[in-house]
C-alpha cells in the first residue's frame, strides 16, 4: 500500500468538483489541470499580460522574466546544463517535427539511417517519413516481441543489427502512448550513443511517470506536451544539448528568432530565441512551471506505486470479466490499459462506456502501425493517473462489466 | 445477392425501422434498452457483402469502418442507399440516419431537418459536430452523391 494521499490529491483539481459524475480515464490524451495551474494562467491575463522580449516598459520586462523564469524551471526539472537549452514549442509533436527538420536539412546525407521503434506514436514516424524520400534517409523500425499476456515488447536483439549499420539518429518513445509499456531507454541509448548515433526521445507519455535526469539520460534530445503533465494545451518542451541545436535549421522562421534580416539573407539569433519564432504561448509556460512546482512537491516514487495499484486493481477486476482481450501488460507498464470486447468492435465499447460517463478513448492511437502488427482494429485505452481513485476503478470494472452484458445480445 | 436485391431488402429493413423502432425510440427508455434496440435494428439491416466492401465506398472520418453504396434511379429521381459498418451500435445509428433519407429526392432531401429527427427520437447528442462515431462523415457523403448525381 503506498503512503500517497490519492484523495487529497485531487482535490487540487476544480474540474472533479465542477464534473462530479465523470470517471475521467483518458489520461494519455490530456491530464486536467491543478487550481495551481489554472490561477498562474488567470493570473498572467489578468494583471501581467504583455508580450515577452519586445516592450521596454516595465510590463513587458515583468512578462519577460515570468517567462525566462518557467524556462529555468524546466530546466531544473530535467536537470538540463543551461535554460538555453530549453526551447518552447506548441506541443510534442512540433518538438519532434523541429528535430526531424533541423537534423534532416543540416546534419544527415543521403543513404543514412534513423531508427525508430514498432511502439512510436505518428509523432515520431511522420515528422521524419516527410524528409526521408527527399534526402535519400533510410528509416529502421525496430520490430515488436512477445505477447499480450506478458507483454509486448522491443526486439532487442533486432535493435543491436539495426545499430551495427551505424544510424544517425535513433528516435525512441519513453513509454507507448498505445499500450503503456516502458521501453528500457537507459541501455538502448547508451548503445546508440556507442555507435554514434544523434539520440532523440519523445516523452510525450513518459514524462509522468519518470522524470529523466539529462545529465545521466544519453538523450540529446528529449520532448514533451505540458498538458500531458497537468498543465495547459498548446505547450511543449524541446530540450537538446547545446551542440546539438545550435545545428538544427529552425522550422519556423519570424520574429524573435533572428539577429539580422534582410531581403538577401538572415542571421539567426542565439539559443533558445533562434528556435522560437513568433510569439509564445507565454501563459501556458507560465501554467507548466506551476504544474511542475506542484507535481514536485509530490514523491515521484509514491505516484508511481498508486498508480501500479490502480492499474494491479483494474487488471484483477478484468480477470472476473468474460471475453475481454487484453493488448496490454500489467508488468512494466507506466498505467495504461489497453482491452477489446471479444469480438466486438471498440467503438461499440467506447459508446456504452461514454454512456456510464467513463470516458476513455478508442480507436488506434495515433499508433496505426502497432495496430497492423497486433492484427486488431484498435482498442479502448484507459489511461490512469493519480487523481483517479480505487472506488472510481470499481465503477469502471462495473461499467465495463454492463457494456459486456449489452453486448453479448 | 445482387446490388438490385440488397437495395429492395435495405429499403424493406429501413420501412420496418421507422415503423417498429423509431416509436419505441421516442418512449422514455433506460440507456441500456436503448442500447439494445440500437443494436437490434442494426442488425435488421443488410450487411454489405465483403467483396463489395470497396475502398471507393469506405466513408472515412469514423473511429470504425462505415460503407455506403449509392443508387440514383432516374425514373423517378430518387436516391437509395446501402450502408454498412463494423461497429453493431454505430451501425444502428446510421440505419437510423438512412430510414429518413433513403428513397428521398434532392429536393426533399434539402428539406429535411436531421438534427430534429434525431431531437425527436432522444438521440440528439449523437449527430454533434464533434463525434467520431462517423455520423456526420456519413451525412457528408450522402450529400456530395446526391448533389454529384
Amino acid at each position: 500500500m503506498s503512503d500517497f494521499n490519492a484523495a487529497a490529491f485531487r482535490q487540487h483539481f476544480p474540474f472533479f468538483t465542477e464534473q462530479p459524475e465523470w470517471i475521467y480515464l483518458d489520461n494519455a490524451a490530456t491530464t486536467h489541470k491543478p487550481a495551481a495551474v489554472l490561477d498562474a494562467v488567470g493570473l498572467f491575463y489578468r494583471q501581467q499580460n504583455s508580450n515577452v522580449h519586445r516592450g521596454t516598459h516595465l510590463l513587458s520586462e515583468t512578462a519577460t522574466n515570468l517567462y525566462e523564469d518557467a524556462r529555468t524551471c524546466v530546466q531544473k526539472y530535467l536537470n538540463a546544463a543551461e535554460s538555453a537549452e530549453i526551447i518552447f514549442t506548441s506541443g510534442t509533436t512540433a518538438a519532434l517535427n523541429q528535430i526531424a527538420y533541423g537534423l534532416m536539412h543540416s546534419v544527415l546525407k543521403a543513404g543514412d539511417r534513423v531508427v525508430i521503434s514498432a511502439l512510436e506514436h505518428h509523432a515520431n514516424i511522420v515528422s521524419w517519413q516527410l524528409h526521408c524520400q527527399r534526402f535519400g534517409v533510410i528509416l529502421d523500425v525496430i520490430p515488436l516481441q512477445g505477447d499480450a499476456a506478458s507483454g509486448y515488447q522491443l526486439d532487442l536483439n533486432a535493435y543491436n543489427k539495426l545499430l551495427s549499420l551505424n544510424p544517425k539518429v535513433v528516435s525512441l518513445t519513453q513509454v507507448s502512448n498505445a499500450l503503456g509499456c516502458i521501453l528500457p531507454l537507459e541501455n538502448m541509448l547508451l548503445a546508440a550513443k556507442a555507435c554514434g548515433a544523434i539520440t532523440v526521445v519523445d516523452g510525450a507519455q513518459g514524462i509522468a511517470w519518470q522524470v529523466p535526469d539529462m545529465q545521466t539520460l544519453a538523450a540529446d534530445f528529449y520532448c514533451f506536451s505540458a498538458h500531458k503533465l497537468y498543465g495547459p494545451t498548446g505547450l511543449g518542451v524541446l530540450y537538446g544539448k547545446r551542440e546539438w541545436l545550435e545545428k538544427l535549421t529552425p522550422l519556423l522562421g519570424g520574429g524573435e528568432m533572428i539577429e539580422h534580416v534582410s531581403f538577401a539573407r538572415s542571421r539567426f539569433n542565439q539559443l533558445p530565441a533562434r528556435l522560437e519564432a513568433g510569439t509564445p504561448s507565454i501563459a501556458a509556460a507560465l501554467g507548466l512551471a506551476a504544474a511542475i512546482r506542484f507535481i514536485s512537491t509530490f514523491d515521484a516514487e509514491q505516484i508511481k506505486s498508486y498508480k501500479r495499484l490502480l492499474l494491479k486493481t483494474f487488471h484483477d477486476g478484468i480477470q472476473h470479466i468474460p471475453g475481454i482481450n487484453l493488448l496490454s501488460a500489467q508488468q512494466n507498464n507506466a498505467g495504461i490499459v489497453t482491452l477489446n470486447v471479444q469480438g466486438e468492435h471498440p467503438a461499440d465499447l467506447a459508446l456504452l462506456l461514454n454512456e456510464q460517463r467513463i470516458a476513455v478513448r478508442a480507436g488506434q492511437h495515433c499508433a496505426m502501425p502497432l495496430f497492423e502488427l497486433l492484427a486488431v482494429p484498435g482498442a479502448v485505452r484507459f489511461a490512469f493517473a493519480p487523481y483517479n481513485q480505487l472506488t472510481e476503478v470499481e465503477q469502471c470494472l462495473n461499467a465495463l462489466t454492463q457494456a459486456v452484458e449489452i453486448l453479448a445480445l | 445477392m445482387t446490388m438490385e436485391q440488397l437495395l429492395t431488402d435495405t429499403a424493406t429493413a429501413l420501412t420496418a425501422i421507422r415503423q417498429q423502432d423509431l416509436p419505441v425510440l421516442q418512449q422514455p427508455l433506460d440507456w441500456q434498452s436503448k442500447y439494445r434496440l440500437l443494436m437490434q435494428l442494426g442488425k435488421k439491416l443488410p450487411s454489405i457483402p465483403e467483396k463489395m466492401r470497396q475502398n471507393e465506398w469506405l466513408v472515412k472520418g469514423c473511429e470504425s469502418r462505415a460503407w455506403l453504396l449509392h443508387y440514383h434511379d432516374s425514373a423517378n429521381n430518387k436516391h437509395y442507399f446501402l450502408l454498412d459498418s463494423e461497429a453493431r451500435i454505430v451501425k444502428g445509428l446510421l440505419a437510423i440516419m438512412l430510414s429518413f433519407i433513403n428513397g428521398l429526392s434532392q429536393q426533399e432531401l434539402k428539406q429535411l431537418d436531421l438534427q430534429r429527427a434525431f431531437d425527436a427520437l432522444n438521440l440528439k447528442p449523437y449527430l454533434s459536430q464533434s463525434r467520431s462515431n462517423g455520423l456526420n462523415a456519413m451525412i457528408m457523403r450522402i450529400k456530395a452523391n446526391i448533389t454529384g448525381s
